[in-house]
């Protein structure tokens, strides 16, 4: 019966980490685009005059397409329009059930794996849902009954089979070198230190196939430079193009879940998923009251900082707006001091003397802390180059995956079955 | 594909093996947007972004807004129902009605001058075509908002008086 | 005939033609001109048409000069060219060139020859013009700017030459001469909107159609008065599905150039408000499509009792009317003095319909008012009335009312609608091609110009669809095909194409 809970809790926190991760994201993305294209982005939503960067629009988003008119094409498949958006939304969610976000947290005595169903074909796993994907997208775009959204659902298919098997490549040299499908054997085996100082990591064990994979995740995403499907340009909106309110919902989030399981897979997989580089579990669990104090005084200090520059603006900026968004930086200000605060009333507690339990606790937790900011990271990272690259055309686009990626891809796998098998 | 034959140029010249990677200018323009991200972050009161209801950009005085229609010195429209404005008008968004007038110098005035602002592309032609003076665009107007179509039909006794913001 | 050299080529007129007819022949436009109209009598006073001929000491206006044989011509020398400028200056010494608010702009004579001819710097430095009287109201019809007038005294002319009434004459001398009517006299008949026509300039404009419309908004259809008997040609002048003026289209065979005020006020029945636009079952508003069935038994050849055409209609109608009802004998026209009443001797006749004449081209019979109200009472069957109001005579009301089973397809809620127990809303003269037949027998085509009100159907394709249910081989699917038949029907030489009529009218028997 613990089994049960134990994996309701972690699907649980999986679901709260990717619908979290969903709302920071479009935040990322609004503010990020704006930011490199010199705006100030969204800036107006607010809660009581409190607008918090810009994080209320997600708000603000969600209650707008929960009440927007279902708007609906005629002509289209009753069937497989509606449920298109539930099957690209719910494939999306599942590949996440065979990524480890941590090594294991003691829970009574108890060792619990913290990942969702540790497949030992868990590398499978992955390549088998996300292929699923194509199925929503070309059902989106076949139902709708419109030629757009048809283009579009072509399209992805054609894009995603073609860099499926890209991805499929550069994977098996990763399979090579850690001998294992099993997710959670591929991020133990990159604790591992190599030549005793440089860690082990799939990006350093198999650099071409880091690229191979990385593009090919854009690709699978359908993320810019990619993301032809829906090309505004030729196609309007693509294969989502006749879908609104929460059905566009779910496309548009099903968007953002496929970046974080990217951002996952490429962490986990090349960047040691939630090992800390030099620290393993053991030397984590060792210094554990030493970090913790460190951590803390840390906390606190940045967290003074953050206040203090809050107060330069609450300073600068009295009376700017004459309305209550004139208590943002104060508010800013007071929510960074009581962090701090908190912080450093934490050292109080003697953090420098904790016990072995609380040591395994600390060390499960900074491991997840870890895995979470390689995600946000690497989540970053597509909203980065979303807003830097231009759209491929599409036969560049084919050209580029078999003719160029396919090739490397082939030869990435001969040379590093040649140097596993030689070593 | 192929374009021999075809003039090339400058910037289809032979790449260098470390462009044709493209992997260096990727990084490079991952560089540049970084360098953009970094800077606003820090320094957000040097954005250009105008934040438009509060602040608003001054424009030249010879900026067409909304349409006036000008008085003569009694108070009267200066406008004689000519029709030429609509008649040039590409965007045929000006209605006029003409009626007599009893002052037999005028002999014609506008009895109804109407101008759909949303079919308005504010050329300017009308301005142009008028030969009594009696339309301007300068009243620098350009914020014209309603809530109806019907709104933004705006008429004579508006376009006499059009100061203020706002539709009719 | 006259063999002469305009511009450097040779032309050949017969004799007793004048310079100013060759001279638009040869050049392929008409001189410069104000005061020459070919339907008036030649007065020379605007010295416009100037022409240069070889032999003369002086320049010579074309309008009253006949050629001559050898004669050479020159109509755009740099004397010629010179010339006009100078006298389209004089003329606009004192014009006020107040052309926003005059409704002659856009086909104004001064407008269009300065454009072409005008000397645009002009060396009369006068500061002052010659004021004259502004809109000043001279009959029931038309309003005269004396200012505006270039005293070419077509409109004089006309009342002296044409109407022979004589109101309008030019009082003082120089450049204080204007147009006026004598004092106590009015500008009162039946043609005085003619004189706004050929009024070269704003001096006459019409108070109907003051401050309407600008005349370059307007767009044009070739149409036939339906005002009487006449037929006069007339150009409609519409623009949004409106029409705002008729004007006289020059034929020379039917009413010169030339038409009566009443005729040109016909368009106004076109927009009346008892224009029907809905098909009507009693009281109820009606659909076309639920009506068909209903039509389809009531039309039937069998089901037909009476055919009453109004000679309002067009040829084509009264065809498929005849054809509708089988047999000649249940088609029937009246009353036969409806629409009569008094005449004149210039255009207007006493007959006030357009097509009287088309009914004995199709073999339909007139009858009086109580033979009418006789054959509508023992019609056994539908009585289909076609335009018109036959019901404005009391017993044939009556007779309708009794009957019960009427059918009226027209354009108006009048009498007949009253009486009928499905009204059809048809289409009106303006807003349907067709034929009428003038009192000379002369048949004259005209356009569409308008769309028809509402759910309006035209009448011939109404009537040809019932025909073409009876009988399947009739294919009258077309207008053309329909005029076809009607040709085979009834003319001689059944070759003739009625979708191309002579553009003066075609006569069967007669010359052309």
């Amino acid at each position: 019966m613990t089994i049960v809970w134990e994996s309701l809790a972690k699907i649980g926190f999986m679901f709260a980490l990717i619908m979290g991760m969903v709302v920071v994201l479009i935040w990322m993305e609004r503010k990020g685009a704006a930011y490199i294209q010199d705006r100030t982005g969204p800036n107006r939503a607010a809660i009581l005059g409190i607008r918090l960067a810009g994080l209320v629009h997600p708000v603000a988003d969600v209650f707008k397409l929960l009440f927007k008119e279902d708007i609906t094409p005629d002509g289209r498949h009753r069937a497989l329009y509606n449920l298109a958006p539930w099957l690209v939304m719910t494939i999306a969610l599942s590949t996440y059930a065979v990524v480890p976000f941590g090594d294991f947290l003691t829970v009574a005595g108890r060792q619990v794996p913290l990942v969702v169903a540790d497949l030992d074909v868990g590398l499978l796993f992955i390549l088998a849902i996300a292929s699923l994907g194509t199925y929503g997208v070309v059902m989106a775009g076949w139902a709708a009954n419109n030629k757009f959204t048809f283009l579009g659902g072509v399209r992805a298919t054609a894009q995603m089979i073609s860099y499926e098997i890209n991805m499929g490549l550069a994977l098996m040299g990763l399979i090579l070198v850690f001998a294992s499908l099993r997710i959670t054997d591929i991020t133990a085996g990159q604790a591992d230190l190599l030549w005793g100082w440089l860690p082990k990591w799939g990006v350093v064990v198999q650099p071409l196939g880091f690229i191979l994979f990385l593009v090919s995740v854009f690709a699978e995403t359908n993320r810019n430079p990619f993301d032809l499907p829906e090309g505004e340009s030729e196609i309007v909106a693509g294969y989502h193009l006749e879908y609104s309110s929460m059905k566009f919902a779910l496309f548009f989030m099903a968007e953002y879940a496929h970046m974080v399981i990217g951002a996952a897979l490429i962490a986990t997989l090349y960047f040691g998923g939630y090992q800390i580089p030099w620290l393993p579990r053991p030397a984590l669990e060792a210094h554990a009251g030493t970090l913790l104090t460190v951590k803390l005084v840390a906390v606190a200090l940045v967290s003074l900082l953050i206040a203090l520059l809050f107060m330069r603006r609450v300073q600068r900026e009295k009376g700017k707006f004459g309305d209550a968004r004139d208590r943002e930086p104060v508010l800013g200000m007071g929510l960074w001091l009581v962090v701090a605060v908190a912080a450093a009333g934490a050292l109080l507690l003697k953090p420098w003397a904790i016990g072995p339990a609380g040591a395994s606790v600390f060390a499960s937790l900074a491991q997840v802390g870890a895995f979470l900011v390689k995600l946000v990271f690497f989540a970053w990272l597509f909203i980065w180059v979303r807003w830097t690259l231009p759209r491929f055309r599409y036969d560049q686009l084919m050209r580029l995956g078999w003719k160029v990626m396919l090739p490397l891809g082939l030869a990435n796998l001969v040379v590093t079955a040649l140097v596993v098998a030689l070593v | 594909m192929s374009f021999e034959g075809l003039p090339q140029g400058s910037g289809a010249k032979e790449k260098s093996f470390k462009e044709s990677l493209y992997l260096w200018e990727v990084l490079r323009g991952l560089g540049v947007t970084l360098r953009h991200l970094v800077r606003n972050i820090f320094h957000t009161g040097e954005m250009p972004t105008m934040q438009y209801p509060e602040e608003k950009r001054v424009y030249s005085d010879r900026f067409r807004g909304r349409h006036r229609l000008t008085k003569r010195e009694d108070g009267s429209p200066r406008c004689v129902a000519c029709q030429m404005c609509s008649t040039v008008c590409p965007a045929d968004c000006i209605t006029i009605v003409a009626a007599e007038h009893p002052d037999v110098e005028i002999e014609k005035y506008p009895d109804s001058f109407e101008i759909d602002l949303l079919r308005c592309v504010y050329c300017g032609l009308c301005e142009e075509a008028c030969p009594c003076d009696a339309i301007r665009m300068d009243t620098g107007i350009y914020e014209i908002a309603a809530d109806s179509r019907e709104k933004f039909v705006v008429d004579k006794d508006f376009l006499l008086n059009n100061t203020t913001d706002g539709t009719r | 005939m006259a063999n002469l050299t305009i511009d450097g080529k040779e032309y050949e007129f017969p004799d007793g033609t004048s310079l100013f007819e060759a001279c638009r022949e040869a050049r392929g436009e008409a001189l410069p001109h104000f005061c020459y109209h070919p339907d008036l009598s030649v007065a020379g006073v605007c010295r416009l048409c100037q022409v240069e001929v070889e032999g003369m000491p002086k320049l010579t206006i074309a309008c009253n000069t006949t050629v001559r044989e050898g004669m050479v011509v020159h109509t755009r020398s740099e004397k010629v060219k010179r010339a006009s400028q100078q006298i389209l200056e004089m003329h606009l010494i004192n014009h006020p060139v107040d052309c926003p608010i005059c409704d002659q702009a856009g086909e104004c004579g001064l407008q269009d020859q300065y454009m072409e001819y005008g000397l645009y710097e002009s060396n009369v430095t006068q500061a002052t013009k010659v004021l004259k009287t502004k809109a000043k109201v001279i009959g029931p019809q038309v309003i005269l700017d004396q200012e505006r007038c270039v005293l070419c005294s077509r409109c004089v002319r006309f009342c002296n030459e044409v109407t022979g009434t004589g109101e309008l004459g030019i009082f003082n001398r120089g450049d204080r001469a204007l147009i006026d009517v004598a004092p106590g006299v009015e500008l009162d008949n039946n043609y005085s909107l003619n004189t706004v026509d050929i009024c070269p300039v704003g001096a006459l404009t019409s108070r109907d159609f003051r401050f309407v419309k600008r005349v370059w908004m307007l767009k044009s259809a070739d149409g036939v008065c339906p005002g009487c008997a006449t037929g006069c040609n007339v150009r409609i002048d519409h623009e949004g599905g409106r029409v705002y003026r008729l004007k006289p289209r020059r034929n020379p065979e039917v009413n010169g150039s030339w038409m009566c005020d009443r005729g040109r006020m016909t368009y106004k029945a076109l927009h009346d408000e008892r224009r029907l636009t809905e098909p009507r079952r009693g009281d109820q508003e009606a659909r076309w499509a639920e009506l068909q069935d209903e039509l389809a038994t009531a039309l039937d050849k069998g089901a037909l009792g009476l055919v009453v055409v109004s000679p309002h209609q067009t040829l084509e109608e009264m065809y498929l009317a005849v054809r509708l009802a089988g047999s000649p004998g249940k088609v029937v026209s009246g009353p036969a003095d409806a629409g009569m009443r008094e005449g004149d001797s210039l255009l207007l006749d006493a007959d006030r319909t357009p097509n009287r004449a088309g009914l004995g081209v199709v073999g339909i019979s007139e009858l009086a008012g109580k033979d009418l109200a006789a054959a509508v009472a023992g019609a056994r069957g539908t009585v289909l009335v076609l335009g018109g109001d036959p019901a404005a005579d009391a017993a044939v009301a009556a007779a309708l009312r009794q009957h019960g089973r009427v059918i009226y397809l027209g354009t108006h809620g009048n009498e007949t609608a009253g009486c009928s127990s499905l009204v059809l809303p048809g289409a009106a003269w303006a807003e349907k091609q067709g034929i009428f037949v003038n009192r000379q027998g002369r048949w004259q085509a005209f356009q569409q110009a308008i769309a028809r009100p509402g759910n309006a159907r035209e009448d011939w394709r109404i009537l040809a669809e019932a025909v073409g249910r009876q009988d399947e081989e009739a294919a009258l699917g077309s207008l053309k095909s329909v005029r076809a038949a009607l040709a085979a029907a009834v003319l001689a030489d059944p070759s003739i194409d009625l979708n191309k009529l002579p553009e003066h009218g075609f006569a069967p028997g007669g010359e052309n």
